[in-house]
C-alpha cells in the first residue's frame, strides 16, 4: 500500500473513512515519505484529523513530512483551465467562468473530473511520494472514477477529452494508483462494500489495493455461559453487548475478503487523536 | 387535492444512522394501532426486506403479507421523474427530455434529483387519501436535508439564473439557440471543448425550462407537505452524523421546517456510565470480575461519551431529545422492530398522535 504514488480512500459514510485516511498519512510520513493528504469534497474531514484547522488549495505544511489541501471548486475549475487545458489569459474570464461553470453543474463528468484530476496532477508534479485522498462515499465514488470515461463518452475531441484520458490512465495504472476502501463489520457497510467491489470488477477503473474493517471489537476473554453466575447489571449486559457484537461482526467479516482490520475505539477522543491511534495500528503494513 | 387525514412522519439523519430501519418499525407500530399505514423506504437492506416479508418493492405500494394494514413502497427515482415529465412536459418535449444524456445524468446523479423524486412520491401518496399514517425514509444525500430542500432547488435548476443569462429573460424560440455560440466567450468554451457541448446543454435546458411553471406551483405544494409533516431527525453520537443533524437547525429555518423529534439511536444506557466505578458485586471468581471490569470501563467510557455528545447537542439547539438503545443486531422480525420503537415512549406518543 506505501509503494504507491496515489492512494484513494473511500467507504460507506460514516464508516470513519477519513481517520483512516489521516491514518495512512501519519504512517506514511513516520516511514520518512513526502505526503500531500487531500479533501476532496469535505473540507472538514482530513484536515480534522491532523488537526489543520485551517486547510487551504495550495498545499500547507501541517505537520513534518505532512502537507494538506483542501479542494475549493472555483479555484480547481481556474487551475483547470489555465494550467491544464492551457486556455490563455483573457479578459474578462468572467463570461467564460461563467459558461463552464454552468458545464460543471450540467454535463456529467466534468465536476468529477476537475475535483479527480487535482490529485493526478499533484502526482504529476512529482513533488510527493505519496498523494493520500479522503475521497467521496461509495455512493458517489464510481462516477468519479469514471469521471474520463464520461467525458469521452461526451466530448467528441479537443484538450478537455485529451486531458481526461490522461487522468484515467494514471488512476488505472496499478504501479502509481490504488484504492483504499474502509467499511466497518456491519451489515450495510459490508454489503455496500461487497456491491462496490462487483461494480469494480465490471469496469475496473482501478485497482482495489486494500480493504480496511474499521471498529472491530477485540473479542472478550469469557464464555457466554460463565455469565449465567453473574448477577442482573450493567457488568453483565455491558458483557453480552460485547459478546453479541464480536458475533455480529464475525460473521460480517468473514464476508470481507482478506484486509487489514483496525480496532473500536472507545470513549471520548479527538479526531487528531483517532487518526494517531489508527496510525500505530498500520505499522506492520507493507 | 390533499387529504388532511394522513399523517405523515419524515424521518430523516445521514447514512447509516437506522433511518430506514426505524421508519419501517413505525409503520408497524401505527398499524398495530389499527391505522392503514405505508412505509416509503429508500433502499431497505435485505435483512429489514426480509423482516416485512416483502420481495422487490417499488414506487407502488405493497401489502406486508401476514401484516393487516401494513404496507411498503421503495421510492423508484427514474420511474418518478418520468412521472413528473410527462405531467409537467409537451408530449414531444418530454419524449426528448427523457432520451437526452443530460437527462439521464442529472436524474442519476443529482443529490437533488433523488430527493425531489422521493418529494414528489410522498406527495402523491398524500394526496391520494387512502392513508392514515404514511412514514417516509429520506434519501441520504445532505445528510437528510436535500429532501427538504429538493422542491424549491428543483425549481431553482430548471429556472436558473445562468439560463436566463444563457438565453435571454425571454424563453427563445429554439432558433436562437443557434446565436448563443456565436458570443465570442462561449464560442471559446466551445473550442475548448472541443464539440458543439454547450449548445446541448442549452437545449436541454430550455426544454426544462417549459416545465418551469408547472415545477414551481408543485414545488410550493410539496413544501407546504412538507411542513404539515412531523419530522424526526436520527443521529447517533458519532461525530459525522451528529454535524448533519446539526444543519437540521441551522440551515433549514428558511423552509420553515423544524424537526418536532432528535431521536440518537444506538444510546448505551446512561446508567452504565456511574457503574464503570462502582466495585463489581456478587461475581466470587476474581477473574472473570476483571475482565467484567475491564469491559464495562470502556462501554462506560463509550456510555459517556454519548451522554456528552447528547448534552452538547441539546444545550445548543434546546431540544430534548429521545434515545432508542444500541442492539448488538439489527431487529429481524416484525416483532423486535415494533419492540424498538415500543423502547421510547415519546416515539410511540408520536406515531399514536395522527390515528
Amino acid at each position: 500500500m506505501f509503494d504507491k504514488r496515489l492512494l484513494i480512500v473511500s467507504g460507506k459514510g460514516g464508516v470513519g473513512k477519513s481517520a483512516v485516511a489521516g491514518a495512512i498519512a501519519i504512517e506514511a510520513a513516520r516511514r520518512g515519505l513526502q505526503v500531500l493528504a487531500m479533501g476532496l469534497t469535505d473540507p472538514v474531514g482530513i484536515a480534522g484529523h491532523l488537526a489543520a484547522p485551517h486547510a487551504r488549495y495550495e498545499p500547507l505544511q501541517v505537520r513534518p513530512g505532512i502537507s494538506l489541501v483542501v479542494i475549493d471548486r472555483a479555484r480547481a475549475l481556474d487551475e483547470y483551465l489555465k494550467l491544464q487545458l492551457r486556455v490563455p489569459k483573457m479578459a474578462p474570464t468572467g463570461q467564460l467562468t461563467r459558461a463552464l461553470n454552468l458545464l460543471v453543474d450540467t454535463a456529467p463528468g466534468v465536476r468529477e473530473i476537475i475535483s479527480i484530476g487535482k490529485p493526478v496532477y499533484e502526482v504529476w508534479k512529482d513533488r510527493w511520494d505519496l498523494v493520500v485522498v479522503d475521497a467521496p462515499a461509495l455512493g458517489q465514488l464510481r462516477s468519479y472514477l469514471r469521471a474520463p470515461e464520461t467525458i469521452a463518452g461526451l466530448v467528441p475531441a479537443g484538450a478537455v477529452r485529451e486531458q481526461a484520458a490522461s487522468i484515467g490512465r494514471t488512476i488505472a495504472d496499478p504501479a502509481v494508483a490504488g484504492l483504499v476502501l474502509v467499511t466497518t463489520p456491519a451489515e450495510l457497510p459490508v454489503v455496500e462494500t461487497l456491491e462496490s467491489l462487483h461494480d469494480l470488477e465490471v469496469d475496473a477503473p482501478i485497482e482495489v489495493t486494500r480493504i480496511i474493517a474499521n471498529r472491530v471489537l477485540d473479542p472478550l476473554d469469557v464464555e457466554r455461559d460463565r455469565l449465567a453466575q453473574v448477577p442482573d447489571g450493567p457488568a453483565r449486559s455491558a458483557a453480552l453487548l460485547h459478546l453479541d457484537m464480536v458475533e455480529d461482526q464475525h460473521r460480517w467479516l468473514a464476508r470481507l475478503p482478506a484486509g487489514i482490520r483496525l480496532p473500536f475505539l472507545f470513549g471520548t477522543l479527538t479526531p487528531e487523536e483517532v487518526a494517531a491511534r489508527l496510525s500505530e495500528e498500520l505499522g506492520a503494513e507493507r | 387535492m390533499t387529504s388532511p387525514r394522513t399523517r405523515t412522519i419524515v424521518v430523516t439523519g445521514a447514512g447509516g444512522v437506522g433511518k430506514t430501519t426505524l421508519s419501517a418499525a413505525m409503520a408497524i407500530v401505527a398499524a398495530d394501532e389499527g391505522a392503514r399505514s405505508l412505509v416509503l423506504t429508500v433502499d431497505p437492506a435485505r435483512r429489514l426486506a426480509d423482516a416485512l416479508g416483502v420481495g422487490p418493492l417499488g414506487n407502488e405500494p405493497v401489502e406486508v403479507s401476514g401484516h393487516p394494514g401494513l404496507w411498503a413502497a421503495m421510492l423508484d427515482v427514474t420511474a418518478s421523474w418520468e412521472s413528473v415529465i410527462h405531467h409537467y412536459a409537451e408530449p414531444d418535449v418530454a419524449d426528448r427530455l427523457l432520451e437526452n444524456p443530460f437527462f439521464r445524468a442529472i436524474a442519476d446523479r443529482f443529490p437533488a434529483a433523488q430527493a425531489f423524486a422521493a418529494s414528489e412520491e410522498m406527495a402523491q401518496l398524500i394526496e391520494s387519501g387512502v392513508w392514515d399514517v404514511l412514514i417516509v425514509d429520506t434519501p441520504p444525500s445532505g445528510g437528510g436535508i436535500d429532501f427538504f430542500l429538493a422542491p424549491r432547488r428543483t425549481g431553482d435548476l430548471v429556472g436558473g439564473k445562468l439560463l436566463l443569462w444563457l438565453t435571454g429573460a425571454r424563453l427563445p424560440a429554439r432558433r436562437a439557440l443557434y446565436r448563443i455560440t456565436a458570443r465570442p466567450m462561449l464560442r471559446l468554451a466551445d473550442t475548448v471543448l472541443g464539440g458543439p457541448l454547450l449548445e446541448e446543454i442549452a437545449e436541454f435546458l430550455l426544454d426544462l425550462r417549459t416545465m418551469y411553471d408547472g415545477l414551481r406551483t408543485r414545488a410550493r405544494t410539496i413544501e407546504r407537505h412538507l411542513r404539515r409533516a412531523a419530522t424526526i431527525v436520527v443521529t447517533t453520537s458519532d461525530p459525522t452524523p451528529l454535524r448533519e443533524a446539526r444543519r437540521f437547525f441551522e440551515e433549514l429555518t428558511d423552509v420553515e421546517v423544524i424537526p418536532e423529534l432528535v431521536l440518537f439511536n444506538r444510546a448505551l444506557p446512561a446508567e452504565w456510565v456511574t457503574a464503570a466505578d462502582r466495585p463489581i458485586r456478587g461475581v466470587p471468581d476474581a477473574e472473570l470480575r476483571s475482565v467484567l471490569k475491564m469491559n464495562l470501563r470502556r462501554w462506560g467510557a463509550e456510555a459517556a461519551r454519548q451522554q456528552a455528545a447528547r448534552r452538547e447537542f441539546s444545550n445548543r439547539y434546546r431540544v430534548d431529545p429521545a434515545t432508542v438503545p444500541w442492539l448488538p443486531t439489527p431487529p429481524a422480525t416484525m416483532a423486535e422492530l415494533g419492540a424498538l420503537v415500543r423502547q421510547s415512549a415519546r416515539l410511540v406518543d408520536l406515531v399514536r398522535r395522527g390515528i
